[in-house]
């Protein structure tokens, strides 16, 4: 029990903290890009990276599986695999947004809905916020104790 | 086996959001049709919004039919986009309506220009909606010559028109 490692995975405090913390920001995420999709299909066209036929698919899917895995990781349905969902995202994102940064792309189509979306902040901040939500979703995956407040408690 | 449950669950989660998404998508009055028009070469990029038949302003689709419409004078260019935009340069003789102040300063606009004054609206061009969402407002309030000039401002300083 003293090894540092087995703590942090058996502690389900920070397993709850995790999941809240990631399963909130991303039901938040979710909401604007639902209640603006059209908006939220423009900047995915904006990376430049997905074929034009698929952008407002992308567009439609992405929020409500953004929003069903944060609510499943609250309420702790499927917390692992809702976690390893999300892990999937967050590493297509940053993938995303790595690409672009060592690319120089930088699209911006100089309309006032993108302007006030809040997608403002810098590629490289969103990138390493990012990594520390792919974090928290590797703890999630990784632990091996008792969660609490969990409709699935023990894993995996 | 562990791995053959997790798979099961993360289709049933991706199922149930996928469900949802075309759902909430299809029932949404802000929902966008499944493919969208994302190729600048055919025009204004955009999700088309699903929905009833909005009004369409009429396009100016050549930079250089836009500059016949401007020689010929008596049209008024709009500047949709915000006011730093204009500042840094606009299409001579525009002038500045943001549309996203569009409640606080169409009062003013109107008391400027009646209704049936002949209008071209522009933007950042084909990436931007803004122009087409200002002139399907200015016709909501009673504006009866409207038309978008498509290229915008882009389009308009790279072929060396007039600016100021």
């Amino acid at each position: 029990m003293s090894n540092p490692r087995q703590s942090i995975f058996n502690n389900s405090w920070i397993e709850l903290a995790a999941r809240w913390i990631l399963g909130l920001t991303f039901i938040y995420a979710s909401l604007h890009k639902i209640l603006a999709p059209a908006d939220f299909a423009k900047i995915i066209y904006g990376y430049g990276l997905f074929p034009e036929i698929f952008i407002n698919l992308i567009a439609v899917i992405i929020p409500f599986l953004e929003l069903v895995t944060g609510f499943a990781l609250i309420i702790g349905l499927y917390p692992r695999s809702a976690a390893i969902t999300i892990n999937g995202l967050l590493l297509a994102f940053i993938v995303a947004l790595t690409t672009n940064l060592i690319r120089g792309h930088e699209f911006d189509c100089g309309c006032f809905s993108a302007g006030q979306s809040g997608y403002s902040s810098s590629p490289k901040v969103t990138i390493a916020r990012d990594i520390i939500y792919f974090m928290l979703g590797l703890h999630v995956i990784l632990f091996n104790g008792v969660r609490k407040i969990s409709i699935k408690r023990t894993s995996p | 086996m562990v791995f053959g449950k997790t798979i099961k669950e993360i289709i049933t989660l991706a199922g149930i959001s996928v469900t949802l998404a075309m759902v909430v998508n299809y029932i949404s009055p802000k929902g966008i049709a499944l493919v969208g028009q994302w190729d600048t070469s055919k025009g204004v990029i955009t999700a088309s919004p699903t929905g009833p038949e909005e009004w369409q302003p009429e396009e100016i689709n050549r930079v250089a039919r836009a500059k016949e419409i401007f020689d010929k004078g008596n049209v008024l260019f709009v500047d949709a986009r915000s006011p730093d935009n204009y500042e840094d340069g606009h299409i001579s003789g525009a002038e500045s309506l943001p549309v996203g102040q569009f409640d606080e300063q169409i009062e003013s606009f109107l008391n400027r220009h009646s209704p049936d004054t002949p209008i071209v609206t522009y933007c950042s061009g084909r990436t931007c909606e803004d122009s087409h969402n200002l002139a399907r407002f200015l016709s909501d309030v009673g504006f009866t010559h409207v038309s978008v000039f498509i290229d915008g401002f882009p389009g308009w300083e790279a072929q060396g028109f007039p600016i100021e």
